[in-house]
C-alpha cells in the first residue's frame, strides 16, 4: 500500500491530476496507441483464421514494429494514467481483468506467431488466434468500462 | 445556425429515449465504437502500410480484401456515432471538436474516393515487394494521418464542448 501511495503521490500523479490538459493529452495518446496495437493484433489474427490467405504471415512482421510503437505509447501513457489514482485502480476488478487480459493476449500473440512459424496444425493456430483475439477484445472492453464500473 | 431544428428533432425521437433511459446503452455503444475504431484502423494499417512500404512484401491485391473490412467497421462506427448523437444532440452539434471531427471524416472520405477511382486499378498489379507510385503513397499517408486526428479529436470531445 505504501508503494501504491508513493507512486500516486509522485510527480506523475500530481501532473495528471492537476494539469488542465495533462489528462486529456495522455488519454488521447492512449487511444491512438490502442488503435495501433489492437489494429495490428486484429488483422494478424484474422489472417491466421483464414482471411486474405494470399498474404504471407512473415510479411506482416514489419507491421509488428508499428504495433510495438503503439504498445510503448500505451505502456507509458498507461503508467501515467495509473499514477492518477493508483490506490483505487489496483483494487478495481475491471482494471485487474484488463491487465490480466492484455498480459495473456501478449503471450498468446507470441504463441500464435510461433505456431505459424513452426507449421503447427492449422487447428492449433486457429484456436490460439481465437483465444488471443478474445483476450485483446476483453482488454479493450474492460478498459472502456473501467470508467463505468468503478 | 440552422442545426437547432435538427437537434430538436433528434431529441424527440424514440431512440433518444432509449439512449438516455437505459443506463447501459451509452457504454455499450462506446465499447462498440472502440471495437469499430480498432478494426477500421487495423484494416487501414494493412492497406496504407503496404502502399507506404512499411510492409512491402504483403501482396497488394490481397491487402485490398481489407477494404470491405474497413467499410464495415466504419459502418459500425457511423451507427454507434449516430446513437451518441441521439443521446445528446445539442451538445454534440454545438461542440467545435465534433464539427472538426466530421470535417476530418469528410476529408478521409474524399481521400478514399481518390484512392479507389484514381489508384486502385494500378495498385493491384504491383508485384510483391514492388514500391507503390508516389501519388498512392501521398494518399495512404493522408489517410493514416487524418484517421489518427479523427481518433484524437474523438477522444477529446468531452473536453472541447465547453459544458463538460
Amino acid at each position: 500500500m505504501d508503494a501504491l501511495l508513493w507512486y500516486e503521490e509522485g510527480p506523475m500523479g500530481i501532473f495528471i491530476r492537476e494539469s488542465l490538459w495533462g489528462y486529456p493529452i495522455v488519454l488521447f495518446c492512449h487511444a491512438v496507441g490502442m488503435a495501433t496495437v489492437m489494429g495490428v493484433v486484429v488483422v494478424l489474427n484474422m489472417r491466421v483464421l483464414g482471411f486474405a490467405k494470399e498474404l504471407s504471415v512473415p510479411a506482416f512482421a514489419r507491421l509488428f514494429n508499428i504495433a510495438w510503437l503503439g504498445f510503448f505509447i500505451n505502456l507509458v501513457s498507461g503508467l501515467i494514467l495509473f499514477a492518477g489514482s493508483t490506490s483505487s485502480y489496483v483494487f478495481q476488478g475491471t482494471f485487474q481483468l484488463k491487465i490480466g487480459a492484455i498480459v495473456l493476449g501478449g503471450i498468446l500473440m507470441k504463441l500464435v506467431m510461433g505456431a505459424v512459424r513452426d507449421n503447427k496444425p492449422v487447428a492449433v493456430q486457429k484456436l490460439l488466434a481465437v483465444v488471443c483475439l478474445l483476450c485483446w477484445i476483453v482488454g479493450v472492453v474492460t478498459g472502456r468500462l473501467m470508467a463505468y464500473l468503478a | 445556425m440552422s442545426w437547432e431544428p435538427f437537434a430538436e428533432w433528434l431529441q424527440n425521437t424514440w431512440f433518444h429515449g432509449v439512449m438516455v433511459d437505459i443506463y447501459w446503452m451509452f457504454p455499450l455503444m462506446e465499447t462498440l465504437h472502440f471495437l469499430g475504431l480498432i478494426w477500421l484502423f487495423g484494416a487501414l494499417l494493412v492497406v496504407d502500410g503496404r502502399i507506404l512500404g512499411i510492409a512491402p512484401n504483403l501482396n497488394m491485391k490481397a491487402c485490398m480484401k481489407f477494404i470491405p473490412v474497413a467499410i464495415i467497421a466504419f459502418g459500425v462506427n457511423l451507427l454507434t456515432g449516430l446513437a451518441f448523437l441521439h443521446a445528446d444532440p445539442f451538445n454534440y452539434l454545438a461542440n467545435p471538436g465534433f464539427q472538426w471531427k466530421m470535417g476530418l471524416i469528410a476529408i478521409a472520405g474524399v481521400n478514399a474516393l481518390w484512392f479507389w477511382f484514381g489508384e486502385h486499378k494500378e495498385l493491384v498489379q504491383l508485384a510483391d515487394g514492388q514500391q507503390a507510385p508516389f501519388r498512392a503513397k501521398v494518399i495512404a499517408l493522408i489517410s493514416l494521418v487524418v484517421w489518427v486526428f479523427v481518433i484524437i479529436i474523438g477522444r477529446l470531445l468531452p473536453y472541447t464542448g465547453g459544458n463538460g
